[in-house]
């Protein structure tokens, strides 16, 4: 029924003078747990579904989104997107074209090997309790001033019709959970911790990531980074940076940067811009060890698809590669200003949201070393296992990690802990200071927001542990 | 549908869960129109239009909370998920939070619509060219106008039954000349040509002040000034911490000073102001139905109270503040008092200090102590026993939150009305002085 519905939006759209439609049904089913000190404080469900129409009316592009189901509201919708287009097309200097792109016809699904339904609501609830019940009791002379843990479940469907001939119909479950926990030592103060663990698929998942276990261990080593930790060393010394944050740095410092709408200033006056400029693909960014890569397609993955919201069919997009700036991500419209073609990175968060360049899963390439090769060389140096506090300019330049659990290395061994060590780099600093990576590639989730209204899409940021020479770091005061 | 349709439907969903066995429902139906024009390299990068119907559920029974928000396709489909609360809430344990919907007041209502803003959603293109218009002296321009009209609709098992319908219009501008660039923003509740015309030349005035080759700064400590920008984006997370829920969540640089400690300069207010009409945010009750009041978060220095709904104040042995959010107490929108002081005289203040215009991406270390850090970005400049030397480069301003609050010494006499990507909810407020912040760079 939603198909007939969005075929006559198409239908309307064209006749009413646009040269391109497209309209997409989105459905989110969400289920939300959320916990204190392993006490329920609210179960909660939501369902968001509607159509969202795209047209582009004389070079002008409007959008407009609706979740009445009737063809009153859709017609509604469709006229207003044109007209509102239509309005504004006198404001244009550079009329907006898509360029020709290859159009998905496919429909496809994230299968579950336990969905979501095999577990009840108490079953789910209990991992939170377990959670609070390990971490609690994994601490000795700190406690734990609070610990809030959450589930969330949601399934995303949609149906994608374009009048340049898309046809994709969707259906992707998504799994996350999550911790945040304070420690608390009457003489050293607090320190607070926040992670999470999503991918796409059912509850298997869950015997993966194993969080009450891990949130406990990890609860036991902060203990003793509060209560134990140093300084970091003056001056420049060699650091090794954690998956986790390597992750991080290479969503913010590549994944972002190669953003083509944020390069061409579409972006500018809200996530802002880029260093990266048109006309510097082929330009050196770092050495060897910096190739990256965004790749929608992983399987279990966070940011999963195989068509974006465009209709294009998805694939890996190798950003940096080997030291250079190699491909920038595209929607249709970003690749007609380019003279490119589309590599499917338009995203739209829900129907109420314009499909707009997004990353999926972006990761550094691995290496060759294990862990303890990464640190056999190290005279003097930190490893940055975890952060909390991060940020990186509007232009994806100067950017700052402040490390969470770290620990010094002494002539190749993990000595004492560190606090608070503060990784202040250029985009260009960090790439070029690799001088080793790690074989073992590791993926964290997230939700990154992006655009006005802001759409907050899920996404996987990873890479192997890396070993940076000559690094000074900061502290926090 | 006329507005107080949608409160009856509200009252219709409460019957219907009270029906299927619930002891308390609270049900708020908003219906939203709006209309935002996204511009970059000075043209119309999209043009969006949005109509919305979002209903938001609260059911208890037996201490038990289910919460759920829908964008229904139709108000019947709202009763469809009643329906499946009820199987949810055979296997939900009881809600540390819980206590029970308050018993209603009084709301007196305000006036939050400006029907120009209605009239200007239609075609709100006259507005972009007045923002294009007012910088074409700029190499490129890129904001985002929007303009909105919300019905708002909530009814609960208590009796409760309100309507209120507000308009709201945001304008931001960020003005490009070569790479030196300005940005500012406006929001309120109604329409001023002359305030978004304002917004523009403001932003086109800070560019042109930081045109010139920028320079880096050393690491240091510094005094700074920050504009209402920045300052907005500030408060907007002291704001969040003040939430009674954050301080429980272990989310708030308050988690451990209670109401009438001091946590600021004395000569530093911050108020969260529901019943300024003109406020973007401005409200006159609160999602439990109870109205809502001006009230101080912190008073010349001093924690006053804690955001609150009935929930969060049961748990704090203390009352609702108006603040609720179901769950999430939250502030409506904020607004500090003015000092006396003039621009100019603050940035003289300085010795060696930095004045910053804008800044984002605000991220903490550590909520509880309030470490956190975040970016300057367009205008930005270093100062030299009072006078402006040059442009600098990215800088971050790294320190925690409650020594910036302590060691504000002057506040300005102007206030404006900031609302944007990096500041929601809205903020009204001065440029603020302080001294010995720090101030970090990349170190390679």
């Amino acid at each position: 029924m939603q198909e007939d519905l969005l075929q006559k939006c198409l239908d309307l759209a064209l006749r009413l003078g646009a040269s391109y439609s497209e309209a997409r049904y989105h459905r989110h089913i969400q289920t939300s747990i959320f916990t204190r000190n392993g006490e329920m404080v609210g179960y909660g469900e939501a369902l968001k579904e509607g159509v969202g129409i795209r047209v582009i009316v004389d070079g002008a592009l409007g959008f407009s989104a609706t979740n009445s189901l009737d063809w009153s509201s859709a017609e509604e919708a469709v006229k207003r997107a044109v007209k509102l287009a239509k309005a504004h097309s006198k404001l244009m200097k550079n009329p907006i074209k898509f360029a020709d792109a290859r159009m998905g016809r496919a429909k496809y699904e994230v299968a579950c090997s336990k969905p979501f339904d095999s577990l009840d609501i108490e079953g789910k609830h209990s991992i939170l309790v377990e959670t609070w019940d390990r971490v609690k009791g994994s601490v000795k002379d700190a406690k734990v001033m609070t610990l809030t843990a959450r589930y969330g479940e949601e399934i995303e469907e949609k149906t994608l019709i374009n009048s340049d001939g898309a046809y994709v119909v969707s259906r992707i479950p998504r799994l996350s959970v999550g911790y945040n926990f304070v420690l608390l030592h009457p003489q050293k103060g607090t320190l607070q911790r926040s992670r999470a663990f999503g991918g796409s698929g059912g509850l298997e998942q869950l015997d993966a990531w194993r969080m009450p276990e891990k949130a406990a261990e990890e609860a036991e080593r902060l203990e003793r980074v509060l209560l134990e930790g140093v300084e970091p060393p003056k001056g420049p010394i060699d650091v090794i940076v954690g998956s986790e944050i390597v992750g991080l740095i290479v969503h913010e410092s590549c994944g972002h940067p190669s953003e083509a709408d944020r390069i061409w200033g579409r972006e500018a006056a809200q996530a802002g811009m880029s260093f990266i400029k048109p006309g510097m693909l082929g330009q050196r960014i770092g050495g060897k060890y910096a190739t990256v890569i965004d790749d929608p397609t992983i399987p279990g993955s966070y940011g999963f698809y195989l068509y974006d919201d465009e209709g294009v069919p998805a694939r890996a997009r190798y950003l940096y590669k080997e030291g250079m700036i190699n491909e920038h991500l595209h929607n249709r419209w970003t690749a007609s200003v380019f003279g490119t073609t589309s590599n499917a990175a338009a995203r739209a968060m829900d129907h109420n949201s314009e499909p707009i360049i997004r990353m999926a899963n972006t990761y550094l390439a691995p290496g060759d070393y294990t862990f303890e090769e990464l640190l056999e060389e190290v005279k003097l140096g930190v490893y940055m296992g975890s952060y909390m506090e991060w940020n990186i300019d509007d232009i994806r330049w100067g950017q700052r990690y402040v490390g969470l659990e770290c620990y010094l290395v002494e002539n190749g061994n993990l000595t004492k802990p560190v606090r608070n060590p503060v990784l202040e780099v250029t985009t260009k600093s960090f790439y070029s200071s690799i001088d080793a990576a790690g074989k073992e590639l590791r993926f964290e989730p997230g939700t990154c927001g992006k655009g006005e209204p802001s759409q907050g899409v899920p996404v996987w940021f990873g890479g192997p542990d890396v070993r940076l020479r000559g690094i000074p770091l900061g502290v926090v005061g | 549908m006329a507005c107080n349709s949608i409160s009856e439907a509200a009252e219709r969903l409460v019957q219907t869960a009270l029906g299927r066995g619930f002891e308390e429902a609270a049900v708020q139906i908003n219906r939203s129109n709006s209309v935002m024009v996204k511009l970059a390299n000075s043209e119309i990068s999209v043009v969006q239009r949005w109509s919305t119907l979002a209903v938001g559920l609260y059911l208890a029974k037996e201490g038990k909370i289910l919460l759920t928000e829908i964008h229904p396709a139709n108000l019947e489909q709202a009763n469809r998920l009643v329906e499946r609360a009820v199987s949810a809430a055979a296997q939900v344990r009881p809600s540390m939070l819980y206590a029970p919907l308050p018993e209603p007041a009084e709301v007196e209502p305000l006036d939050l619509v400006d029907s120009s803003v209605v009239k200007a959603m239609e075609d709100p293109s006259t507005l972009a060219e007045t923002l294009l218009s007012a910088t074409s002296a700029a190499d490129r321009v890129a904001g985002a106008l929007t303009l909105s009209y919300v019905e708002r609709g909530l009814a609960n098992s208590k009796g409760a039954k309100l309507e209120e319908a507000a308009t709201g219009v945001e304008a931001y501008l960020r003005v490009f000349i070569g790479e030196a660039s300005g940005q500012w923003s406006y929001g309120s509740r109604k329409l001023s040509i002359e305030n978004v015309k304002q917004t523009a030349e403001t932003a086109l005035e800070l560019a042109e002040m930081a045109k010139g080759e920028p320079k880096q700064i050393e690491p240091g400590v510094y005094d700074v000034v920050l504009s209402p920008m920045v300052v907005g984006n500030l408060m907007n997370l002291v704001g969040m911490m003040a939430s009674a829920l954050s301080v429980l969540m272990g989310s708030s640089m308050f988690a451990r000073t209670e109401p009438g400690s001091k946590v600021a300069s004395e000569k530093f207010s911050l108020i969260d102001a529901p019943r300024n009409s003109e406020l973007l945010g401005s409200a006159s009750f609160d999602d439990e139905g109870q109205p809502t009041q001006n009230k101080p978060i912190i008073e010349n220095g001093v924690l006053k109270t804690l955001l609150h709904n009935s929930k969060t104040a049961a748990k704090f042995g203390t009352k609702t503040t108006g603040n609720a959010g179901m769950m999430f107490p939250r502030a409506w929108t904020l607004s500090i008092p003015p000092g006396d002081s003039a621009l100019d005289e603050m940035v003289r203040e300085l010795k060696r200090g930095v004045v910053i215009t804008n800044n984002w991406y605000t991220r903490l270390q550590n909520y509880v102590e309030g470490i956190f850090s975040t970016i300057a970005r367009d205008a930005a400049f270093y100062v030299e026993n009072g006078e402006i030397k040059h442009p600098v480069t990215r800088i971050r301003v790294a320190d925690r939150l409650p020594k910036l609050l302590s060691n504000i010494e002057l506040l300005g006499r102007d206030l404006y009305d900031i609302s944007w990507w990096e500041v929601n909810p809205a903020v009204r407020a001065p440029y603020i002085m302080a001294r010995g912040i720090g101030i970090s760079r990349p170190f390679v």
